[in-house]
């Protein structure tokens, strides 16, 4: 009687204390684990969060990929577009400097031709002139300071008087032109066949030939007279 | 002697409790329908008691048989996406607030016929 007594009482102070060793044990998991969203979730909903996530971070991380791919090509096209642009503004002053729209400056000779008692200047010799300039590699001549284009035209109208880019021109003509000094001093003066002696010294006509280093041509003025006119011409 | 044993288990419980290793998650579920169905066997244990029929065979056999079927059933309801464990909680609550009311209606009679002999 004594003895099963004494067996109940341990029998259930071992109950009592499996009882609340796990009902704390449970208080402590819950209290842990006090995350809302987890608490309120099951392992397969948060595997199938986990699974969602994982797409999405994907589908996140293709996005950036195809992101920076496309800047790569904006930044791509943006350096082709800047070459292109230089390619251009290069060929806009040759072209320039062809036409005769900028002024130049550059190494080169100046020639200057004038009338003496003997003969005078024509038109035909600056034309030969600067053709053969031209020919020595002259990038830009100008005569008393007109630009000569290839629209320029040179002709007599008097005995004194030439007519260049439509302006009356008088000895003494000085002849600029910007290339290799050397190149177009030997071009104008190889012997008998040369400029200078085909067709100035057999005439007895005045020549000065001199080389610079620094010689200034200014653009062509008619362009922009023409421009004027033309302005005018619409406002009316 | 049996309330002294039932406070040091209490006790014991308490402390070697707060002290556990934290268990997984996954797990708790299981183990608190298995702590209802303990709370169950605990409260008709003392139903028995006050009625006299108290064997202590049937308790620990009723503990720990309905924990360990409780947490089986919860396990094939998981298994079969059904939530068995919720008929359970409400057959052990239902039993538990029956037995409360038995506990109840002794205490009263005795504390009325106390009254009544004074």
């Amino acid at each position: 009687m004594n003895k099963n007594k004494i067996i109940m009482t341990i029998i259930i102070g071992l109950i009592c204390f499996v009882l609340v060793y796990v009902m704390f044990l449970q208080f402590k998991v819950i209290e842990q684990t006090d995350l809302t969203e987890i608490k309120t979730m099951q392992e397969s909903e948060l595997r199938e969060a986990i699974a969602s996530w994982k797409s999405k971070y994907e589908e996140a991380n293709e996005e950036l990929l195809s992101t920076i791919e496309k800047k790569k090509e904006y930044e791509e096209k943006i350096n082709s577009n800047e070459e292109a642009t230089e390619i251009l503004e290069q060929e806009l002053e040759t072209a320039n400097i062809i036409l005769g729209k900028t002024d130049v400056k550059g190494e080169g000779v100046i020639v200057t031709l004038s009338d003496n008692d003997e003969a005078v200047i024509t038109a035909r010799d600056l034309i030969i002139l600067v053709n053969e300039l031209k020919d020595a590699g002259a990038e830009a001549i100008s005569i008393n300071d007109q630009r000569v284009t290839n629209m320029t035209d040179i002709a007599d109208i008097t005995e004194k008087n030439i007519v260049i880019n439509s302006q009356r021109i008088t000895s003494p003509y000085t002849v600029k032109a910007i290339g290799n000094k050397t190149y177009l001093q030997s071009a104008l003066s190889v012997k008998n066949v040369g400029f200078i002696d085909e067709y100035i010294n057999i005439h007895n006509k005045s020549i000065k030939l001199e080389t610079k280093d620094n010689i200034k041509i200014l653009k062509y003025e008619a362009n922009e007279r023409a421009d004027k006119m033309v302005l005018k011409y619409i406002d009316k | 002697m049996i309330i002294v044993a039932i406070i040091v288990g209490c006790l014991l419980g308490i402390i070697l409790g707060v002290n556990a290793p934290v268990i997984p998650y996954s797990i708790s579920g299981y183990v608190a329908i298995s702590i209802i169905a303990a709370l169950d066997s605990v409260f008709g244990g003392i139903t028995s008691t006050l009625k006299g029929n108290f064997d202590l065979k049937v308790f620990v056999s009723g503990f720990f048989g309905n924990a360990i079927l409780s947490i089986l059933l919860t396990y094939l309801g998981e298994k079969l996406n059904v939530d068995i464990y919720l008929a359970a909680i409400v057959v052990f609550v239902g039993r538990m607030f029956t037995n409360l009311s038995i506990i109840r209606r002794f205490y009263i009679e005795k504390w009325s016929k106390k009254t009544k002999k004074n």
